[in-house]
């Protein structure tokens, strides 16, 4: 320890521009430095880590400490130039392959709890606690948003949930009450509805914005008054896949407050807090969810049939169908559980600890159910409701679906 | 007739003004069937008119046919009693909250209506202790009408002004009165206790007006002389008294009793006043112990011979629980055994003077769920048809279709079915022949088939104002069920002599036969009928007696589906060999859905020989010229598995009844205090869309919560077909339009199938093929309700053959057919062939309305949608722009059963039950009204006009000056006065009075000792309930 001391005390007398790098790999550590002014790009970094490390044939993540103890990626320009500027005495790097890089290791406070686990690496952790499972920022989408805080009264919320087709549940239960109005001949009991109860885990729970016992006064624009508890359940369901209600939440302590509007951003309508301009990577995906948040129109979807092959009798239909559709189900089926296992991500303007509320169970779920239904494909007629299925779950798998069992041009229709 | 109240859109004057003219609502027009419940009946022999009262407080007046009138009581009540003011086309209800109603046939301009003019309240309200006495029992009006007799619990008569309603109390006849004037003639037995009973019966002596026999339940009956207010005869009687009945001579009556008896007195005799002791007492249907014979009349004839019939009676242990009324007529007697309980009867007959006997030609009978009359002129007493009181519910009814403007060869043809089916037994003319009815015949034929829980159709007449059944087609015969027993009255004794009359016959034998859904080509005569287990027959219409073999099909709508088991019930099996038909519509070809669950929708195209079918699993199309199936397809989801599991799946009670019993444990401990159950009712519709876990949740826990969750693939029951129809359209290219099909799910998604319809008449008779062509999914998943297809115009697309027949229809060939698509939630019209929406209405998001019914009407002569919603309301919107023509409030809105039997006609009116045996027209349509034009002339001379004020109000109320019981006559006496003394009253009632006696006396008249105390005490004008209402009503 003093040893080292003393020589990175001599090596930043030696060069005050260079900086010292220590890099681990598994038990290896290497030991070089890069110029502080003049660190050079990513590339030429990354190369220089798995030349010195005689990393061959695999892709490897590079993470370093910061000052604060954090571990943190670098995996770009950006970030590498960063990590040199700030390292402070010297660059500690560490080197994981890619494939068991463990993201959840990454962030606050990680390298102060690892230092007290005694350099125990990624496995040990995560044994010991229940793991929290991040999607890269690409895949974050927003689920709710306040909106139109500038014309509503201060008493009142308006919650826009977006289920952007997953599966995951609204999660919430109304029922009738009577609420108290100032009217000019005082105080008045009027009949009003509720939220009853909230689904744990469910998007109106994650987002934080809804509570038990909030007073809903508008479905989309419309006014529930005078409306039964029937009626306004319908509204909600129609409006399900765009469902903007507006509260006067129980909790009065939490309003925005007007004067704050400046500081914070969760005023903002389009919800854009927390909801990082998506990398050009995934504009697809997201031009469609773009779509989505702009009008409020569903999109039917028109599948049309090719009808190349007419058949003959009920069961030569069938299996024409079948064999139409055949493509279509091979590629939609395998494609599930390549997604990214956390699909969901919230971004709420509370930004709430609800990440718990990502079940950790669900890939598997959606994996064995898959498999449940596979059989029933190949053998069936073909329904397409596994195809609208997945198709509903994520948008991004009707624009992967080949062309044959469904014609390029008439896929989707949006309407 | 309310107008559409509209929406402003735009400042579309002319368009307004347009709306106004095609649209207008009548919330009822007629009403169909059989009054729900049916408590009283009565008849007016000299206008010939009908009454019918209900438990609901509804009235009904019938006479010849098309002549009704109705009125409700507001607010209801069941109707115990009704008697028509003979002549005056005037009825008195009495009400079971012994209220008095009295209601007017009055003329219009637009015929006779009938309103009421007259409400009383008579004191004493049942249930309320201490004033049970004064609770009416029976009513008798005079003949001539002058005065209202009405005996009461207490064993009073009291007696009203007629028609002012204005009471008298004065003329009050006490059961003291009766007891006490003539000590010497009432035997002591009847003087012990306190009294003789409540009054049972009333009842005028035919030839002396005023003279009225009162019978009390213990069996003493009195003469009485209303005019000179004295007792003319006693009667003593020892068995507790049912009813009394006159023999028209005034020499004879008859009582019945509740032993089951019946006994005939004499009237006169030497004594004064004669003390009679009984002729003659039968028990016909002794000697072992027989229940009360209810109601009894005698009825003189020309041959002597008189006609007694009576209703009970019967051998209490042998046939206590059947419903009989017996006629008897010298040695024949005949017990009508109805299938259902006897309200009222009475009989028709002469009453005028002049004629000797009664003779009467007819027997009208009033069950619970059918009316019915007996010809009693022709041997055998047949059953005379009824033109209208149609019993639609002999068995329930699953499904109601309606044709409109049907051809005249196939009405012709049905109707030569349904007089073969029933030959006439009897040339007697309906009995009930009062009124005129100058509605003018109706334009055009129009049909309403009903389909039943025991698998018939009933075929009825619907152009006019009344439903008159045509033909009635059995579907049972093409099955073996287990109702295929041997008739079992052969094996019945010849005594009672029982015969079985009514149609009302609510067991089925197997409810699998039940009739979900209809369809009718009415260019052809093309008939499909679909069922309960998964049934589809095709009919066709043939004059002749058939003896064939019905081709049988099996279609598989699972297809390869694994791993699903139908446990509901098994498919039904159809008879093998020859069947015999008779003529009419005979089953050609049977198609059997595997599993066989509930067909759900059915389409027939007659010119192609198509017919299509949905059940909860998938949907088929068949061909019936070859047939030979064309298309299965399933449409259920892999995870939906109630669906597979049938209606009786053990699997999902067992779920249900854990979910129940857990929920059950949660609540005793969340709440202690019990609540009730009564909320939840209203929302159960809708709970139910929301799957099985929602609805158990919410029926028990308080309060009422709804989730809120997007329908999913997953939802049960997402594979129910709902609709499906045949198109002849542009659904590949705009170039070439073809046969189509379309099928829509309860998970939002349509298929379009091309079809390949070979020429018959041509030399290649390939078969036909259908082809997937689209599929469409609705992204909000609702469930398809209706789809059909228009035309460039906007205009639905012609029926099958309409354009050959009816030059006017041709197929519009302009390639710009559109397809309208109506969901639960919202209406969109797409273009077609390219699917792209032109039009779109979302009526759920923006109302919280679900769509539960839609058709396309024709509104003097343009087009619109129609439809009805699970708030009851009908909207009405063009298309195909889709634009709100106008909204009516028309089902109530908890009325789930009325909505789910609404039925639209092509010319924008609706049919709905509105009770299990009633439907209500209504109307959309401004040129299409049905509503009865009638008219009863009534001759009411200015004396019996109702008085604007009671004549008694012109008196002065001294009356509180004196107090006590002795001088309570007196002061009544000072209120009324026509000929009568008032000293003579007081002096009556005082003069043989006991110590005892005074205080029965005072216990009787409690209540009127209290209201003279409230009029000597506060304002005169709430003196009685009696006076405020003549006075209210009349001004």
């Amino acid at each position: 320890m003093n040893r080292s001391f003393i020589k990175s005390q001599s090596l930043r007398y030696l060069d005050c521009n260079a900086v010292e790098v220590k890099s681990k790999y598994g038990a290896e550590f290497r030991r070089f430095s890069v110029d502080r002014q003049k660190p050079g790009k990513f590339d030429e970094f990354y190369k220089l880590i798995l030349h010195i490390h005689r990393i061959a044939n695999m892709e490897v993540m590079i993470g370093y400490a910061d000052v604060h103890g954090d571990l943190l990626p670098i995996n770009n320009d950006d970030n590498f130039c960063k990590a040199v500027t700030s390292a402070h005495p010297l660059l500690r790097i560490f080197i994981q392959r890619q494939e068991e890089v463990d993201y959840s290791n990454f962030g606050t406070n990680t390298m102060t709890r690892r230092k007290k686990a005694v350099v125990t690496l990624r496995n040990d952790v995560n044994r010991k606690r229940p793991q929290i499972r991040i999607g890269m920022p690409q895949d974050f989408r927003p689920v709710s948003s306040i909106i139109d805080v500038d014309i509503l009264p201060e008493s009142h919320r308006r919650v826009r949930l977006y289920r952007h087709g997953s599966d995951r549940p609204l999660g919430f239960y109304i029922r009738d009450g009577t609420s108290v109005r100032v009217t000019p001949h005082g105080l008045e009991k009027v009949p009003g509805i509720f939220i009853s109860r909230m689904v744990p885990g469910g998007l109106a729970e994650s987002t934080g914005l809804l509570a038990v016992n909030d007073e809903v006064l508008e479905v989309n624009g419309i006014e529930v008054t005078g409306k039964t508890l029937d009626q306004v359940t319908d509204m909600m369901i129609a409006n399900s896949h765009n469902l903007i209600v507006t509260v006067k939440p129980v909790n009065q302590r939490n309003n925005v407050v007007r004067s704050s509007r400046s500081s914070g951003q969760s005023t903002d309508s389009s919800g854009s807090a927390g909801y990082p301009a998506p990398p050009p990577g995934s504009l697809g995906a997201h031009g469609l969810a773009g779509d989505e948040l702009e009008s409020d129109e569903e999109s039917d979807i028109v599948i049309e049939s090719s009808i190349k092959r007419p058949s003959r009798r009920s069961n030569a239909s069938a299996t024409s169908r079948s064999q139409a559709l055949q493509p279509a189900p091979a590629t939609a089926s395998p494609s599930t559980p390549k997604r990214p296992p956390s699909l969901i991500s919230t971004a709420s303007f509370h930004s709430q600890p609800s990440l718990n509320g990502v079940p950790h169970a669900s890939p598997s779920f959606r994996l064995h159910r898959d498999h449940g239904s596979s059989p029933a494909f190949r053998e069936s007629n073909g329904s397409l409701h596994k195809i609208l299925n997945a198709m509903r779950i994520d948008p991004r798998h009707s624009l992967a679906l080949p062309p044959g069992g469904v014609e390029e041009d008439g896929t989707v229709i949006t309407l | 007739m309310m107008k559409f109240r509209f929406k402003r859109q735009g400042n579309d004057t002319q368009r307004e003004k347009a709306k106004q003219d095609v649209f207008a609502f009548n919330k009822q027009t007629v009403e169909h069937g059989f009054p729900s419940q049916p408590s009283a009946l009565a008849y007016d022999p000299i206008l010939r008119l009908m009454a019918i009262g209900t438990k609901s407080g509804a009235v009904k007046i019938y006479g010849s046919p098309g002549v009704e009138f109705g009125g409700r009581h507001v607010p209801g009540g069941a109707v115990t009693q009704m008697h028509f003011l003979l002549g005056q086309g005037r009825l008195l209800c009495l009400l079971d909250k012994n209220t008095l109603h009295l209601w007017e046939i009055s003329p219009g301009d637009k015929g006779s209506s009938l309103d009421k003019t007259l409400s009383i309240t008579l004191p004493g309200r049942p249930g309320v202790e201490g004033v049970r006495a004064s609770r009416v029992t029976t009513l008798l009006p005079t003949r001539r009408c002058d005065l209202l007799c009405m005996g009461t619990e207490g064993g009073a008569v009291r007696t009203l002004a007629l028609p002012s309603l204005a009471a008298l109390e004065a003329r009050m006849l006490l059961q003291d009165q009766v007891l006490q004037r003539r000590v010497s003639g009432v035997p002591d037995e009847y003087k012990c206790g306190r009294s003789l009973g409540p009054v049972e019966s009333l009842q005028e002596h035919p030839r002396y007006p005023g003279k009225i026999l009162i019978g009390y339940s213990r069996g003493l009956v009195v003469l009485w002389d209303l005019n000179t207010w004295q007792l003319d005869a006693l009667f003593l009687g020892n068995q507790s008294l049912e009813s009394l009945s006159w023999e028209r001579s005034g020499r004879n009556f008859v009582s019945s009793h509740s032993n089951g008896s019946y006994v005939l007195w004499a009237v006169g005799g030497s004594r004064c006043p004669p003390v009679c002791r009984p002729m003659s007492c039968t028990r016909p249907y002794g000697p072992s112990p027989c229940k009360a014979i209810s109601k009894i009349l005698w009825r003189t004839s020309e041959s002597g011979i008189p006609l007694v019939l009576f209703s009970g009676g019967m051998s209490r242990a042998s046939y206590g629980d059947r419903h009989c009324l017996t006629v008897t007529q010298g040695d024949t007697q005949v017990a009508l055994d109805f299938t259902s309980r006897i309200i009222d009867f009475f009989t028709v007959h002469h009453t005028e003077d002049g004629d000797r006997f009664d003779d009467p030609t007819a027997l009208v009978v009033l069950l619970e769920e059918e009316l019915i009359a007996f010809d009693l002129q022709t041997t055998g007493w047949p059953v005379i048809p009824s033109p209208y009181l149609a019993s639609l519910h002999s068995s329930a009814i699953t499904c109601s279709y309606h044709v409109s403007n049907v051809p005249r060869e196939l009405w012709q043809r049905v109707a030569a079915a349904g007089r073969l089916q029933s030959p006439s037994q009897t040339a007697a003319k309906w009995p009930i022949s009062g009124g005129n009815s100058f509605a003018s015949a109706p334009k055009q034929k129009d049909l309403l088939l009903t389909g039943h829980e025991d698998g018939t159709v009933r075929f009825w007449d619907a152009s006019g104002m009344s439903l008159t059944p045509l033909y009635k087609l059995s579907t049972a015969s093409v099955f073996q069920t287990d109702g295929d027993h041997s008739n079992s009255s052969a094996q019945e004794e010849e005594w009672p002599p029982f015969r079985k009359v009514g149609l009302f016959d609510p067991y089925s034998d197997d409810p699998r036969l039940g009739v979900q859904k209809i369809s009718l080509c009415k260019y052809s005569g093309r008939l499909v009928l679909a069922g309960t287990a998964g049934q589809v027959l095709v009919m066709c219409l043939n004059e002749e007696w058939s003896d064939h073999v019905i081709s049988s099909s099996v279609i598989d709508l699972l297809q390869d589906r694994k791993g699903f088991t139908w446990k509901g019930h098994d498919q039904l099996d159809p008879k093998a060999g020859r069947i015999r038909f008779m003529p009419g519509f005979q089953p050609v070809v049977l198609v059997q859905c595997i599993p066989p669950a509930s067909i759900t929708t059915v389409a027939l195209h007659a010119e192609w020989n198509l017919v299509a079918f949905g059940t909860s699993h998938g949907f088929g199309l068949f061909d019936y010229h070859f047939r030979c199936p064309v298309l299965a397809r399933c449409t259920l989801h892999p995870m939906d598995t109630i669906a597979m599991e049938g209606p009786l799946s053990r699997i999902k009670s067992l779920k249900k009844s854990l979910h129940q019993s857990f929920r059950r444990i949660r609540k005793s401990r969340l709440c202690g205090q019990s609540r009730l159950l009564v909320q939840g009712l209203a929302g159960k519709e809708s709970s139910k869309q929301l799957g099985e876990q929602g609805d158990s949740r919410d029926a028990d826990v308080a309060p009422v919560q709804r989730r809120i969750e997007a329908r999913s693939a997953e939802d049960s029951l997402s594979g129910v077909v709902r609709c499906l129809c045949f198109a002849d359209t542009y659904l590949r290219d705009a170039a070439q339009h073809g046969p189509t099909l379309w099928a829509g799910t309860n998970a939002g998604c349509v298929f379009a199938y091309a079809l390949k319809v070979p020429l018959r008449s041509g030399s290649w008779g390939g078969a036909v093929e259908a082809i997937l062509s689209k599929e469409i999914q609705l992204t909000h998943r609702a469930p398809v309700v209706g789809v059909a297809v228009l035309d460039g115009q906007g205009n639905p697309l012609p029926e099958p053959y309409q354009a050959s027949w009816d030059l006017a229809t041709s197929l519009d060939v302009q390639a710009s057919h559109s397809v309208l698509i109506a969901s639960e939630e919202q209406i969109k019209v797409f273009s077609l062939p390219k699917i792209t929406m032109k039009a779109k209405l979302k009526l759920t998001a923006n109302e919280g309305c679900r769509i539960r019914k839609v058709a396309l009407v024709s509104l003097a002569g343009s087009h619109a949608l129609l439809c009805l919603t699970n708030l009851g309301d009908v909207q009405a919107f063009s298309v195909p722009g889709l634009r709100p023509q106008g909204r009516e409030n028309c089902i109530h809105r908890e009325d789930v059963s009325g909505m789910a039997s609404c039925v639209f006609t092509k010319t924008g009116q609706g049919f709905y039950l509105i009770s299990p045996s009633e439907f209500e027209r209504f109307s959309l349509s401004k040129c299409q009204v049905s509503s009865s034009l009638c008219s009863v002339e009534v001759q009411r001379n200015s004396q019996t006009a109702v008085p604007s004020t009671p004549p008694w109000r012109s008196g002065t109320p001294s009356a509180s000056s004196t107090g006590g019981p002795p001088s309570l006559g007196g002061q009544d006496g000072v209120r009324i006065s026509p000929g009568f003394s008032c000293g003579d009253i007081v002096m009556d009632t005082t003069g043989d009075l006991t110590v005892e006696d005074v205080k029965d006396f005072l216990a009787s008249v409690d209540e009127m000792e209290n209201n003279l105390r409230n009029r000597s005490t506060n304002d005169w004008h709430s003196a009685g309930i009696l006076i405020n209402g003549t006075v209210w009503n009349v001004l």
